[in-house]
C-alpha cells in the first residue's frame, strides 16, 4: 500500500471548500436542532414547562423526573416503585406541610432511588424525604438497574451539559418538540404537574381485578419477581441507601414498609422468600436505629388494608385512597419505631400468612368467586 | 481449586477484574463523544504538531490510548504492557539470527498465552470441567476491547520481523501502528510495512483537504449504514434468535436474512468509519470488504469478507501450514485447520467452531466442483453461495448449538406455531414477521430490509464510491443530511457487533 500523496493547494481547493461547507453546514445544522430542543425542553431539562402545558409521556419517569428534581419548587420528595405513582404532590403537602415533589419510577432499583435522590438533594435543600422501600428493588448487585424503559439516561441527572447530547441531538426528542411546538396530541401523556405518574384513574380495583390470570398455588407465575438473598439485600442498602441516611442528617428520611395484598406474603412463603424479606426488614431497622434522622412505618401487617384484595389492581398496587394513607401514617404519628414493634409487626405477618396459606384461610382472603 | 485454574485464575488478582462489571464508557465510533469531542480533537491537535513529527506521532498515540482507556481504564497496562513485549520481542527477533526462531515462538507464545487467558479460559475450562464431570471454577474475565485485534496485528509483525520483512527501531512509531485509533477496536488487521512508511511520512501531518473530504465521506457512509441500515434490522434478528422455537417459517427466515445484512452493514459501516476517520489524517488503511453479497462462490466471498482476516490466516496459518503445495489431503487439512481456529478466533464458543467448520468444508467442496469443470449459471451460483452464507450465520449468532439447531428447525418448517401459517395470508404472516416488537413498524422495517439487499448484493460498495468521490454539491448536500440525521439517530446507541471478538 502506498502513503496518500499530497495535492497542490490549487488542487485542494474544492475539497477544502466542500469539507469546509460540510462541517458548517452539519454543525449549523445539529447546533440548530440542539437549540430548538433546549427551548422547547420536552422532557424539562433546563427549565419547567411554562411555553406549552407539560407533557408526562408514558414510561418516560427516567428522563423526565431528574427535570422536575432540578426545576421544581419543593422540599418534600416520595420517592418509591410504580406503588406510589399515584400520590399527588398537593397530597403530600397537605398531610406533611411544605411543598413536595413525587420521584417515583416503575420498577425502580435502589441504585436508581439513590441516583434520582442524589440529584434531588443536589438541587434542593430536602426538609423530608419520604422512601417506600420495595423488597424487590435490593434485588441483584448493589448497581442493578431496571431498563423497563431504556438504559437509565444518566447523563440526565447531573449538571454537566456537555455530556447531555443523547438528549439534545436525538430524533426521537426532536420529534416531539416538535409535536409540542405545532400543538400535535399524537401521543400518549398527561399534563398534570400535581400527579405526573397518576395511574390511578386508568385501572381497575377489585379483586376480580387481583385474581385474574392468577395462578393461587403459584403466585409468582404471572410476576415472575426475582429470588432475592438476604446478603445481596443488605449490600445494597448499604451500597445505596444507607450512606444517603448518614450524608444527610438535616434530612428526616422515613422508609415506609407499603401494605403489599397479603397474597404477596403468601407468594414469598410459596417460594422460600418470606424469611428473607423478614429478615432484611429487621436488618433495615438495625442499620438505621442509630440515626435520629429516620424513621420507619411499617403497613404490612394493616389487615384492614391487605386482607381486602377490592383495594388492589393486582398483588402489590393499591389504590390511591391507600396512598394517601400511606402519606397520612407517616406525617401525622411520627413515632419512634423500636424493637418491639419489630417483634410484633414481624410476629403479626408470620401469623397472617400462616393463615393465609391455608386452604380455609386463602378462600377467605380471595372470597368465594375465585373459588 | 486445580493448578490450571489457580494458573488462570492469577491475572483475576492482579487487575482485579473478577466478575465485577465495571463502569464502562464506550468512546464507540457511533456515539457522541466520539463524534463532536474525540475525533475533531484529536485532529485539530495532530495538524497543529503536524510541524514537529515527534510530537505528532506522540499526541496520536496518546489520543489513541486514551481511545482505549475510557472504555475501561483497568486495561490499559494490558495493552500497554502488550505494546511493550511484542516491541522487545521484535528488537531481540532483529538482533539475535541465531536464536530467532527461539524468540519467536516464545513472542507468538506470550501472544497467544495473553489471547488464550482473557478470551478462551472460560471456554477451556468449561470444557475441562465437562470432560471431567465436575465443576472447576471460572474466572469470568472481561474480554478487553480489541484484543483478537491487535494480538494478531502484533504476531504478524513479529513474523515480518523474523521474515525480515518489516523493523521497528521507534517505540512511539511501534505504539502508534498498534494502537492507531481507527484500527484498535475492530481492526483492519495490519500490515507494518504498510502502515509505517505512512506513518512516517512528514507531508502526512499536514492537513490535506482532499483526503479530509473523502474521509469525512467515506465516514458518513459507514455511519449511515451503522445507524440507518444495522441498527434498524437489530431488532429484527435479536427477537428472531432469542426464541427461534416460536418462529414461523418465514419468520425464521426474516430472522436470519436481517442479521445476515445486520452483520454486514454493522461490520462494514465499522469499517467505513475506521478508513474514513484514518484517511482524514493521511492514513490509508487496507481495504476489508469488497461487496461480499456479490460473490458467486464461497471462495470469492472469502476474498471479499474481512479480507484482512482473511490474508492473516492464508499467510500466518494456512500457508504455514503447508497450504496447497503438498497434495490434495494436505490442502484439505490445512483449509479445515484454518476455517476451525478462523472460527474459534471469532468467539469461544462451539458455535464458532461450527460456522468455520461449515466455511472450510464449503471451501473444500468448491474445490472438488471445480475439478469438475461444471459451472453453474451465475445467479444460481450467487444464490447457492448467499443461501450458505447466511445459513452459515446461524451458527454465528445463536448463542448455543442447541439454539442454532432450534433455529435451523424453524427454517426448515418444522415449527408448528399457535394461529399458524395455514390460517393467515401471507401478507399477514409477512407484517408478523415483520414486526418483532411494538416498536417496530412493518412497513418500515420491510422497506429497511429490501433496500439493504439491494445495497449489499447489486449496488456498488462504499470503497469504490469513496475512490469516485469528487467534492461536488450534491455529495455535500448528502454528506450533511447523512452526518445530521445520523447523529441523530444515536440516542439509542448499541454496540458494533465485531467489538466482541
Amino acid at each position: 500500500m502506498t502513503a496518500i500523496s499530497a495535492m497542490t493547494p490549487a488542487a485542494d481547493r474544492p475539497a477544502r471548500r466542500w469539507f469546509a461547507g460540510v462541517i458548517l453546514a452539519t454543525v449549523a445544522l445539529l447546533a440548530s436542532s440542539a437549540s430548538f430542543v433546549w427551548w422547547v425542553d420536552p422532557f424539562q431539562q433546563y427549565h419547567l414547562s411554562s411555553k406549552y402545558p407539560p407533557r408526562f409521556y408514558s414510561l418516560h419517569h427516567r428522563y423526565i423526573n431528574p427535570g422536575l428534581a432540578k426545576h421544581q419548587a419543593y422540599d418534600t420528595v416520595v420517592s418509591g416503585s410504580s406503588i406510589m405513582e399515584s400520590t399527588r404532590n398537593s397530597v403530600v403537602a397537605r398531610l406533611c406541610g411544605g411543598a413536595a415533589v413525587n420521584l417515583s419510577m416503575p420498577a425502580m432499583s435502589a441504585s436508581e432511588q439513590r441516583l434520582m435522590l442524589d440529584t434531588a438533594f443536589a438541587s434542593r435543600t430536602l426538609r423530608r424525604v419520604i422512601a417506600v422501600l420495595d423488597f424487590n428493588e435490593f434485588a441483584g448487585t448493589p448497581e442493578e438497574r431496571q431498563d423497563i424503559a431504556g438504559p437509565l439516561p444518566t447523563y440526565l441527572y447531573d449538571r454537566n451539559p456537555f455530556n447531555d447530547l443523547p438528549y439534545l441531538l436525538s430524533w426521537n426528542v426532536l420529534l416531539r418538540s416538535w409535536r409540542i411546538f405545532t400543538d400535535d396530541h399524537g401521543e400518549r401523556y398527561t399534563s398534570d404537574p400535581d400527579a405526573p405518574w397518576y395511574w390511578g384513574n386508568l385501572k381497575r380495583f377489585g379483586r376480580d381485578e387481583v385474581l385474574r390470570g392468577l395462578d393461587l398455588s403459584h403466585l409468582n407465575a404471572r410476576f415472575q419477581q426475582p429470588q432475592r438473598t438476604l446478603a445481596g439485600m443488605r449490600a445494597s442498602f448499604e451500597h445505596n441507601l444507607l450512606p444517603l441516611l448518614r450524608a444527610h442528617p438535616q434530612t428526616e428520611f422515613d422508609l415506609v414498609w407499603p401494605p403489599y395484598s397479603i397474597l404477596v406474603w403468601v407468594d414469598f412463603a410459596q417460594r422460600d422468600q418470606l424469611d428473607v424479606s423478614l429478615a432484611f426488614k429487621r436488618y433495615v431497622f438495625e442499620a438505621t436505629r442509630g440515626l435520629p434522622n429516620v424513621a420507619i412505618t411499617d403497613l404490612q401487617s394493616e389487615r384492614s388494608i391487605t386482607h381486602d384484595l377490592d383495594r388492589y389492581t393486582d398483588l402489590y398496587h393499591f389504590d390511591p385512597a391507600v396512598n394517601e394513607r400511606l402519606v397520612e401514617a407517616v406525617c401525622s404519628r411520627r413515632t419512634a419505631f423500636d424493637a418491639r414493634d419489630v417483634d410484633e409487626a414481624e410476629r403479626s405477618l408470620r401469623e397472617q400468612v400462616a393463615a393465609a396459606r391455608t386452604p380455609a384461610g386463602l378462600a377467605q382472603v380471595v372470597g368465594a368467586r375465585a373459588q | 481449586m486445580s493448578p490450571a485454574a489457580r494458573l488462570l485464575s492469577r491475572p483475576v488478582s492482579v487487575f482485579n477484574l473478577a466478575r465485577r462489571e465495571p463502569e464502562r464508557r464506550d468512546v464507540l465510533f457511533n456515539s457522541y463523544d466520539y463524534l463532536l469531542y474525540f475525533l475533531p480533537l484529536s485532529l485539530v491537535g495532530f495538524f497543529a504538531l503536524g510541524r514537529r513529527p515527534t510530537w505528532a506521532v506522540a499526541w496520536l498515540v496518546a489520543a489513541s490510548l486514551f481511545f482505549y482507556a475510557w472504555w475501561d481504564s483497568r486495561y490499559l497496562p494490558l495493552i500497554l504492557g502488550s505494546i511493550a513485549f511484542n516491541f522487545l520481542i521484535g528488537r531481540a527477533l532483529h538482533r539475535q539470527t541465531a536464536r530467532a526462531r527461539l524468540i519467536l515462538a516464545g513472542g507468538i507464545a506470550g501472544n497467544l498465552l495473553l489471547l488464550g487467558v482473557f478470551k478462551y479460559a472460560d471456554f477451556a475450562l468449561s470444557n475441562v470441567a465437562t470432560l471431567l464431570g465436575k465443576p472447576l471454577p471460572l474466572p469470568h474475565l472481561i474480554l478487553p476491547l480489541g484484543i483478537s485485534f491487535f494480538t494478531f496485528t502484533q504476531i504478524a509483525y513479529l513474523v515480518d520481523v523474523y521474515r525480515s520483512k518489516a523493523r521497528e527501531p521507534s517505540v512511539a512509531n511501534y505504539a502508534l501502528f498498534v494502537s492507531f485509533f481507527p484500527h484498535l477496536l475492530a481492526g483492519p488487521i495490519l500490515h507494518h510495512s504498510e502502515m509505517m512508511p505512512q506513518f512516517a511520512s512528514p507531508t502526512n501531518k499536514r492537513p490535506q483537504a482532499t483526503n479530509l473530504a473523502a474521509g469525512l465521506f467515506l465516514l458518513c457512509i459507514g455511519l449511515v449504514k451503522k445507524v440507518c441500515f444495522a441498527d434498524q434490522l437489530a431488532p429484527l434478528a435479536d427477537a428472531g434468535f432469542a426464541n427461534p422455537a416460536g418462529l414461523s417459517t418465514l419468520g425464521a427466515w426474516l430472522a436470519v436474512l436481517a442479521y445476515t445484512l445486520q452483520i454486514y452493514f454493522d461490520f462494514s459501516g465499522y469499517t467505513d468509519m475506521a478508513l474514513g476517520a484514518a484517511r482524514m489524517f493521511n492514513i490509508q488503511l487496507p481495504l476489508n470488504f469488497d461487496s461480499p453479497y456479490h460473490a458467486t462462490n464461497i471462495r470469492e466471498f472469502w476474498q471479499r469478507w474481512h479480507m484482512t482476516l482473511s490474508r492473516f490466516l492464508r499467510e500466518y496459518l494456512y500457508i504455514p501450514l503447508g497450504g496447497n503445495r503438498h497434495g490434495p489431503w494436505r490442502t484439505v487439512l490445512a483449509i479445515m485447520a484454518t476455517f476451525l481456529l478462523g472460527g474459534l478466533w471469532h468467539g469461544a464458543s462451539w458455535t464458532f467452531v461450527a460456522w468455520g467448520a461449515m466455511h472450510g468444508a464449503a471451501l473444500v467442496s468448491y474445490r472438488a466442483w471445480e475439478r469438475t469443470g461444471l459451472r453453474l449459471p451465475r445467479p444460481l451460483a450467487w444464490a447457492v453461495t448467499f443461501l450458505f452464507v447466511m445459513v452459515a450465520w446461524v451458527f454465528f449468532r445463536a448463542q448455543s448449538l442447541a439454539a442454532a439447531a432450534a433455529m435451523l428447525r424453524a427454517l426448515s418448517g418444522a415449527n408448528v406455531v399457535e394461529g399458524g401459517a395455514a390460517a393467515q395470508t401471507w401478507l399477514s404472516q409477512l407484517a408478523a414477521a415483520l414486526t418483532p416488537d411494538a416498536q417496530s413498524s412493518a412497513t418500515w422495517l420491510g422497506t429497511i430490509m429490501l433496500a439493504s439487499v439491494v445495497i449489499a448484493a447489486m449496488r456498488r460498495n462504499s470503497n469504490v464510491m469513496a475512490r469516485e468521490f469528487v467534492p461536488s454539491w450534491p455529495t455535500g448536500i448528502a454528506v450533511t443530511l447523512g452526518l445530521v440525521f445520523s447523529v441523530l439517530q444515536l440516542g439509542k446507541v448499541a454496540p458494533f457487533i465485531y467489538f466482541n471478538f
